[in-house]
């Protein structure tokens, strides 16, 4: 394993800005999310867990799916340019298997989405271990923890070793080789710090447990208090619905250019399953809340064998009427016995 | 590059080279694929839809309702009801669109044969059915009795009305109609749906069901086929839900676990019973 | 006099035993934040809590008790913990025929401003009322008469007005760069009930469905003109802001406009309109 110094990282991290497109935490007004940066000196070093997750970078908020130009000469159907290649840095191992829940939906099941994936190819993960679950953290419910290596490229891990803070990296795919190729540091074993764990959370219960309890009154009073904003699916790493639109990009005499846009979007909003006509077979928060628990809990476990939650506790801090996913969870665990 | 990523939501450019007024607000388009090799394998089963570009406007999905192997054109159903269809509304002959697809599931009716064959279609929901009957008309003596229920609110809003002689002189083929509200000339039945068919009270017996309509009809014919006797197994529907992508990605058509734009929209009733609170 | 809490969960049983289908008010969570609570039986009104930490609006969750809760019978009467900003959308929301008065039973809390050591808000620092203009029950805190109202003399907002515009748009666009377009601001608020808001139409597509810094900026420009005469400066916009973005100061400077126009404060008189809900042929300013 490479033992690296802080400021050998942070001089890593400056020569991979020059050749490819670094994104790290970072500040912004107070918040932390994951930003370009040009150097380490633009990274918020000091983070428990950020804000917005990483998840931007891989399922940009916006993105473009094709151009289509109508024109006199025809109509001609564009693609979006590749991403650049890009590293992730400082993603925490909640966000990784984010990521693999979103994997599940848009890569392994037919179609791929193309967008994604060729994010994901031109992206590198490395990732900074927890040190300890954080206030609003869960991820060992929901079978991660704070040094989970899935989804990550390379791992890396704070230790403190004569009052010096090194960086311990484990390089676990080719991906992760290449880019640690140049990487500076001690080849040399070390034992690794384990996270401090918090006790006595709740045990998440299996699909079928769920699946029992659809028509409980419980989910009509949890969701009395949503609001039905978008907060909580747009913090959290794993959430990846979206509103696909087209608009005018460009009108020119003759030429007209317009953009297939899509953006994120939530199904705790009211309009989203309002169709064509008006109906909208979601018409309460109540159903919609209900909804956006049993797809993380029981349709993507049913459909991919995974969950749709990593644990990372974003929509607990997020929500302005703390609806908390891990009463949730506890609430479940009570009613199946 | 692009090739290793096919892009699943990029259309193909096709022609519009027929248009005609189905029903009040509703219209049917002819749309050809340009590209020869596309139209060839644009190969489509009954109860499979595509999502139409009215490009600038927006992306929808319509219900196939031509059958392949009759023409070269695909043929869609619009009714007129928001932005997208209305803007369709709007194109000629010789526009351009695009279409993605074929799209979802269709029927399987390989494993209809031999059976008799129930069809309930409400209002637009019709237009999904049509290629059904029309597969079942091509290949008439793998079906047994095929007894069609079709029906709208009023006569102006049943669809492929100059079919329906031609669907009663096949062999062993029943048509119903009936009308919510009639007109003073009209001839047939007055009522909802499930009143006539519960009228004619057809036998479940050796029978597969096929329904298609508004949600709410879906809910109510679903009651009295069980009325009728006719077993969960027995019941088939092709469904809509709002759907944007088409190909599963963007979440919006699921009913519990499942997507109707991937795994259906036609669906053996049990197995979406329990998620009707995200259809109807 | 029993304490604030008590006084609430008093008055909420009250209703309860008296026709009132639901309280709503505010409880405390597991993990200790407060939150608001949905009483339906008067054996759960010990669940009701009452602090400065208390900071949305209740009144926004009057919209969702609009219609019957069955076919053919009225709809329901709900009662409501209120602050004094929060009992001007009362007001507001009879006058514009959203709800009917006897409909919702306020259960006011006479305000004291926030308590000696916690961060007061804009709005309590400027609050013209410390006792609802409004209210079915009045709650009050034992010995405390309420500081006298004070007057908004608007500083923040003439300090701003002070930059140049080019200085005031660098600083509001840096505030919505992390905004998120989650709505929670306009759906917390009991002003924003739109069927289909502007910024999510289809028909016609007024604002693109991009989170991106043009639309965020429209959006917010957007929603403090639309409620520009009718917000009721309870800040819950900004309370439930998940970015802490300073929304109540967009809303204070039309707020303003609106004073100095109009002379018109929102929500103190159900029979007065809104300046920007009406048309006033006689009404006309000088340009």
């Amino acid at each position: 394993m490479k033992v690296l110094t802080q400021a050998q990282l942070k001089a890593w991290l400056d020569d991979l800005a020059h050749n490819l497109t670094l994104v790290a935490p970072v500040n912004v007004q107070g918040k932390l999310e994951y930003g370009k940066v040009s150097g380490s000196g633009d990274v918020a070093w000091d983070y428990q867990r950020t804000d917005m997750s990483p998840k931007t970078w891989l399922f940009p908020a916006t993105e473009s799916v094709l151009t289509v130009r109508q024109a006199q000469d025809g109509t001609q159907i564009l693609e979006p340019p590749e991403p650049p290649p890009t590293v992730l840095f400082g993603v925490r191992p909640c966000d990784a298997r984010g990521n693999l829940a979103i994997d599940a939906l848009f890569l392994n099941k037919a179609p791929s989405d193309s967008q994604y994936a060729r994010h994901r190819e031109a992206t590198t993960l490395i990732g900074v271990a927890c040190p300890q679950m954080w206030a609003s953290c869960f991820c060992t419910v929901v079978g991660g923890a704070p040094n989970s290596t899935e989804g990550l490229d390379i791992l890396l891990t704070e230790l403190q070793e004569d009052k010096q803070t090194l960086f311990a990296a484990q390089v676990l795919t080719e991906k992760g080789q290449k880019l640690a190729a140049n990487m500076p540091g001690t080849e040399r074993e070390v034992a690794l710090p384990s996270p401090k764990l918090t006790a006595g959370l709740p045990t998440l219960r299996p699909s079928a447990e769920w699946q029992a309890r659809f028509n409980e009154v419980y989910w009509q009073r949890v969701g009395d208090r949503c609001l039905a904003c978008r907060a909580c699916t747009f913090v959290c790493p794993a959430c990846r619905c979206f509103d696909v639109r087209d608009e005018v990009a460009s009108r020119q005499p003759g030429v007209q250019v317009f953009e297939r846009l899509r953006a994120w979007d939530a199904c705790t909003s009211e309009p989203y399953r309002r169709i064509a006509g008006g109906h909208n077979p979601r018409p309460t928060p109540q159903s919609r809340l209900r909804n956006r628990f049993y797809c993380k809990f029981m349709y993507y476990p049913q459909d991919f064998g995974s969950l749709g939650c990593v644990g990372c506790g974003r929509c607990i801090d997020a929500c302005p009427v703390n609806i908390d996913i891990l009463e949730v969870i506890a609430s479940v665990e009570k009613m199946a016995g | 590059m692009s090739h290793s990523h096919p892009n699943p939501m990029k259309p193909n450019l096709a022609t519009i080279t027929g248009i005609r007024n189905l029903a009040t607000g509703i219209k049917l388009l002819q749309v050809k694929l340009d590209d020869p090799q596309v139209s060839r394998d644009f190969d489509y089963q009954p109860g499979q839809f595509a999502e139409l570009s009215a490009f600038g406007v927006g992306e929808s999905p319509f219900g196939i309702t031509s059958t392949r192997g009759h023409g070269e054109e695909i043929e869609l159903a619009i009714n007129r009801v928001g932005t997208v269809t209305e803007a369709v509304h709007r194109l000629d002959v010789g526009d351009k669109v695009g279409v993605r697809g074929p799209l979802g599931n269709g029927f399987p009716m390989d494993q209809f044969k031999g059976k008799n064959v129930v069809v309930l279609g409400g209002g637009i929901g019709g237009a999904p059915l049509r290629p059904v009957i029309q597969t079942i008309l091509d290949n008439r003596a793998d079906y047994g009795k095929l007894s069609i229920f079709w029906a709208a609110r009023s006569p102006d809003l049943l669809v492929f009305t100059e079919e329906y002689d031609y669907w009663r002189a096949q062999p062993n083929t029943e048509l119903y109609l009936t009308v919510d509200v009639r007109t003073p000339d009209w001839p047939h039945k007055e009522g909802l749906i499930t009143t006539l068919i519960e009228g004619v009270n057809p036998s479940p017996e050796n029978a597969i069901t096929i329904t298609c309509g508004p949600p709410i009809m879906i809910k109510f014919a679903m009651l009295s086929l069980k009325k009728l006797g006719f077993k969960p197994d027995q019941n088939w529907v092709t469904l809509e839900a709002k759907m944007k992508c088409g190909i599963g990605k963007c979440g919006r058509c699921n009913l519990g676990p499942v997507f109707v734009c991937t795994d259906g929209p036609v669906f053996r009733f049990d197995r979406v019973e329990g998620f009707m609170e995200s259809f109807v | 006099m029993s304490s604030v809490e008590q006084q609430i969960r008093d008055a909420a049983r009250q209703y309860l035993e008296n026709g009132v289908y639901c309280v709503t008010g505010y409880e405390r969570g597991p993990r200790g934040k407060v939150r608001p609570a949905f009483i339906y039986q008067a054996s759960d009104v010990d669940r009701l809590v009452w602090g400065p930490e208390c900071d949305l609006n209740l009144v926004n969750y009057v919209h969702q008790f609009k219609q019957p809760l069955r076919r053919g019978e009225p709809p329901p009467k709900v009662a409501v913990v209120v602050r004094p900003c929060d009992a001007r959308a009362i007001n507001l929301l009879v006058h514009e025929q959203q709800i009917k008065r006897e409909n919702v039973k306020a259960i006011g809390v006479a305000c004291t401003g926030a308590t000696p050591g916690d961060p007061e808000r804009q709005a309590c620092q400027v609050c013209h009322e410390r006792v609802p203009v409004t209210y079915d029950t009045l709650v009050q805190a034992e010995g405390e008469a309420g500081a006298p109202p004070a007057q908004d003399n608007y500083t923040d907002i003439v300090d701003m007005e002070n930059w140049t515009p080019r200085q005031r748009l660098d600083y509001w666009l840096k505030e919505f760069d992390r905004c998120i377009r989650c709505y929670a601001c306009r759906q917390a608020c009991p002003g924003c009930y739109c069927f289909e808001c502007v910024a999510e139409q289809v028909d016609p597509h007024w604002t693109s469905i991009a989170l991106e810094l043009p639309e965020k900026y429209f959006f917010h420009v957007m929603r403090a003109f639309h409620l520009a005469g009718r917000c009721v400066a309870c800040d819950a916009c900004e309370a439930a802001c998940p970015m802490d973005i300073p929304l109540s100061q967009l809303n204070r400077k039309l707020a303003k406009e609106v004073e100095a126009l109009f002379g018109y404060h929102t929500g103190e008189d159900p029979e007065k309109a809104p300046p920007l809900t009406t048309f006033n042929p006689a009404e006309r300013l000088p340009l």
